[in-house]
This record gives C-alpha cells, sequence and structure tokens, in this order.
C-alpha cells in the first residue's frame, strides 16, 4: 500500500451501554415527575451501571469488540489511545492508563485524557484527524473512547430519566470506513459560562435553562462559523443526515427547529418533515440509553447510519456540544459502507439485550454507584454479588469489571 | 390588580413591552397556558411550560425584541419580573 490516503477520520465504531437498563417512564413515575412533560423527554429507556462498572471497564468494554475484529497488524499502529471523559478517577493518572493495559495495546502509544464536559470527544477527533493528516507516522492509527458513568439521582429532576451511562469508541485513520472528515470544515463557538458541572465526585450540578440557552446560541454560533470557512454551505441543503449532541431528543428537535427558523423562516409542517427526514434516525439509539456525554454524538451519527437507508455517498452535518462551554459544527462523508461497518457492532441488539430493572431495583444500583468515582485507597467490590442481575441480559459478552482499589491502584478482571 | 402584566407597579413602559412580548411568545409557544395565570410573580414553568418550551419562548421573545442576551444572565427559576428586566437591559 503507497500513495496518498483519499481521506482520514472514523475507521470503525463501537459502543458499549451497560449490561442494564431502565425505562424512563418507570423513573418518571417511581419520582412522581409530571407525566405532561413526558413527551418533551420522548426517551424509552436509560441505561445504568452496575457496582463493578467504572470509566475504565465502560471504556474497555466499548473498545474490544472492535479491536477483536481488527487485524492484529492494524492494531499495533495505535499509536495514541485518548479517552475523553467527566468522570476522572485520579487528579493525575488517567483513565487511558488502565484502558490501555486491560485492552492490551502496543507500549509504542501516546496516553492522554481529555476533558471539555460533553464536547471532549469531538476535540480529540478533530486533534487527531489533524495530526494524521500532517503525515508525521503515516498509516498511524488512533482510538478514541469517550467514557462516562451518570451521577444523576432524583436531585436532577427532568434530567435524571435521561441520563445515561456507557463509552463509545472510535478508531481514526486514514481507511474512514465510517466517516471521512470534509478536510477544513468545521465551525467552532466557545465561552465561559457555568450551565452544567461535576465539582465533586458525587455531584453534579446543572441550570437546564442557562444549558439550553448556551447550547443554542452555539450551534447557531458554531454553524455561522462553518459558514464562513465553507463556501456555499448550507444548513437546509448541504447535509443529508444531521448528527447532534443529545442529552434528550427534545432538545434536538428544539435545536433543529430553531436554527431553521432563524436560517429560512421555515414554516412549522417543513422543519417537522425536515426533522423526520434528516434528525430522527439518529435518535433511535439514544433514546436507549439516555446522555451518554462526550459519546452522545457519536452515539448519534451511529443511530443515523443504522436508521437511514443511504444508496450512495451522503454528507453528514455534526455538532457537538459541551458545557461550560465549548461548541464544534462539522461534517464529513458517510455511505452504504460506513452503515455496514456500523452494523458490525451490532448496537441496536446489544441495547435490546440489556437487563430491565425495575425502579426499586434501580434505585438501589443508584445509592450503590454514587461510590464509583470517590476517591478511595482501599475497596472491595465482589462482582458476583450482581451475578443474578448480569444473568438477565442475554448472550453477554465477557466484560471486564472492577474488583476493587488496593492502595489506590483499581484491580480489574474479565468476568 | 387584574394580573395583568401592565398593572404591576415598579415596571416601565420597555419593561411592560418585554412583558408583552414574553406573554405573546409564551402564548404562542404554548397555547394552552391559562391568559390570567401570566404574572410578573410567576415562573414559565409555573405556568406549564417545559425546558424546551421555556427556551423556544425566551429565543422568540429574543428575535421579536431584536436583542441578544448573554447566555450567563439566564438562569433556572426566574420569574417573568426578573426574564423581563434582563431583557429590558439590552433593549
Amino acid at each position: 500500500m503507497s500513495g496518498t490516503p483519499a481521506g482520514y477520520g472514523i475507521e470503525a465504531l463501537d459502543v458499549y451501554a451497560g449490561s442494564a437498563a431502565v425505562s424512563a417512564r418507570a423513573v418518571f413515575d417511581g419520582r412522581g415527575l409530571d407525566p405532561r412533560r413526558f413527551d418533551n423527554v420522548a426517551s424509552d429507556r436509560r441505561s445504568v451501571a452496575l457496582p463493578f462498572e467504572d470509566p475504565v471497564t465502560h471504556a474497555v468494554n466499548a473498545a474490544r469488540p472492535l479491536l477483536d475484529r481488527l487485524a492484529p497488524a492494524d492494531r499495533d499502529r495505535i499509536e495514541l489511545l485518548v479517552t475523553s471523559s467527566e468522570s476522572g478517577i485520579d487528579y493525575s493518572k488517567s483513565i487511558a492508563s488502565y484502558v490501555h493495559r486491560h485492552l492490551g495495546l502496543p507500549p509504542t502509544c501516546r496516553l492522554l485524557e481529555t476533558k471539555q464536559a460533553c464536547y471532549a470527544a469531538t476535540a480529540a477527533l478533530q486533534l487527531a484527524v489533524g495530526y494524521l493528516a500532517g503525515g508525521l507516522s503515516p498509516g498511524a492509527k488512533v482510538l478514541i473512547v469517550s467514557t462516562d458513568m451518570s451521577l444523576a439521582d432524583e436531585r436532577a429532576r427532568y434530567a435524571e430519566p435521561v441520563t445515561g451511562t456507557g463509552a463509545v469508541a472510535l478508531l481514526v485513520g486514514d481507511r474512514p470506513r465510517v466517516l471521512t472528515a470534509d478536510p477544513g470544515a468545521f465551525g467552532v463557538h466557545s465561552f465561559e459560562t457555568l450551565d452544567s458541572a461535576r465539582p465533586g465526585p458525587d455531584l453534579d450540578i446543572a441550570d437546564a435553562d442557562r444549558s439550553l440557552m448556551a447550547y443554542l446560541e452555539c450551534l447557531s454560533r458554531s454553524f455561522a462559523d462553518y459558514r464562513s470557512r465553507v463556501e456555499g454551505a448550507d444548513f437546509a441543503t448541504t447535509f443529508d443526515l444531521l448528527a447532534l449532541h443529545t442529552p434528550f431528543s427534545g432538545m434536538v428537535r428544539a435545536a433543529h427547529r430553531r436554527l431553521m427558523r432563524e436560517l429560512y423562516r421555515s414554516p412549522a409542517d417543513a422543519v417537522a418533515a425536515d426533522f423526520e427526514r434528516r434528525v430522527a434516525p439518529s435518535l433511535v439509539h439514544p433514546g436507549q440509553t439516555g446522555n451518554l456525554f462526550s459519546g452522545s454524538l457519536y452515539l448519534a451519527l451511529a443511530s443515523a447510519l443504522d436508521h437511514a437507508r443511504l444508496d450512495g455517498p451522503a454528507r453528514v452535518g455534526l455538532f457537538s456540544y459541551g458545557s461550560g462551554c465549548s461548541s464544534e459544527f462539522f461534517s464529513g462523508v458517510v455511505g452504504p459502507e460506513a452503515a455496514a461497518a456500523v452494523a458490525e457492532a451490532r448496537i441496536g441488539p446489544r441495547l435490546r439485550a440489556r437487563a430491565d430493572l425495575d425502579f426499586a431495583e434501580y434505585t438501589a444500583l443508584l445509592a450503590e454507584n454514587t461510590a464509583c468515582l470517590r476517591p478511595a485507597a482501599h475497596r472491595d467490590v465482589d462482582p458476583a454479588r450482581y451475578a443474578a442481575l448480569l444473568g438477565r441480559a442475554a448472550d453477554r459478552p465477557e466484560l471486564l469489571a472492577l474488583t476493587g482499589v488496593r492502595d489506590h491502584h483499581r484491580q480489574y478482571a474479565w468476568i | 390588580m387584574n394580573g395583568s402584566a401592565e398593572s404591576v407597579p415598579g415596571t416601565d413602559s420597555a419593561e411592560e413591552r418585554v412583558l408583552a412580548v414574553l406573554r405573546r411568545t409564551t402564548l404562542e409557544i404554548v397555547p394552552e397556558v391559562d391568559p390570567a395565570l401570566f404574572t410578573p410573580d410567576r415562573t414559565l414553568s409555573d405556568l406549564g411550560c417545559n425546558s424546551i418550551d421555556r427556551a423556544e419562548i425566551v429565543t422568540l421573545a429574543m428575535e421579536e425584541l431584536d436583542i441578544a442576551v448573554p447566555v450567563h444572565e439566564f438562569h433556572q427559576g426566574m420569574d417573568l419580573a426578573a426574564l423581563a428586566a434582563i431583557m429590558r437591559k439590552q433593549l
């Protein structure tokens, strides 16, 4: 193989969204939330971690099936591993260091953890594509894994039923079967604000109104920046499909409606038809997991590829938003082969195979899960305690599990 | 007091204009809202508006008034008087 690569982007994608889930309706009813607001949520299930799961196990359990499908020679070319997370386990030691070990990646690999709320994976992707296109190490691959734990409980009110947990793995390189990035086609908008944050290992804070206003403004401004860089770009006609960061589907619907109204003064029925055609395919998988933080956009992309019918090359517009805040609108090209590549991950069947929890089982797990990110010098975790629950997940693959902490060192085993 | 925005003491005419626009956009986005409940001491949540409704009402009102309120000025739980005040500053 020689010559200049045709492009750079995502070669493969895989997802781990837990082995258990609870219905959003059960959480709504169990918490006594206003049932009239359920339609706004428009979510089916929320993925739930088991107490032997943490950001490391999520990341490894998302990336391992992807690596298992890879030829050994390709696997050896992974020269950078980035984990993106807002669920840090240490101020200094990265999640990536554990993930590198438990995935058995080559020692000739840079390790890095990134943080910028739900934007962090996109920042890593854009930097990786730029690095690869720089040609410093021809044929190199980058593995980016976004991984997060939910801390949402009754304190999160209406965000609780739609906050998920899980990880999305992206393999980035010069044979981009899933998404070929449009070189130089991006627009960015960032400014400091406190809309949501995680100031402690067991505390999420969020201002729903400020966060929504920031998301809407960022979509509008980052697309304006994109348009200033990409001649002739038009939101309504340039993109055959759209995938947006999906905290919950109502947010995505509102963002699409706002931009269509702002740019074209489109009437409501035209906006709704456009939404069904270009956006709705991206919301199917996210509706089965809840918000996966910086993996959310890439789960939406996978959903679009799993559910839209592609007869030939198509352009996807992607919008990433991370509280705090930083955002980006960018684009890439997909095609029938992209759908085939994503189908290999069997995301839909694996989401359906998770154990269904009732509300009481769910709240009991929530209480245990709050220990997940809290620093502890020593801790014991016995995955066998959850064997019955895990047994309800159909055809589950071998999973990496946290078995404890010894002198601050996290211990893991395959179960 | 008849509960309408216009009769509230301490509001100037610009603020009344903002409240009138907010009232109109609220009824446009959420037609089920009882107009009699639209008083400055209530929040949009009190009127039954969810987070998306609230963002749309505020966005539409800003478009109509041709203003842009900085994102950090918004926070959860503002009553309509507080919302009108931060919009009024941008007129």
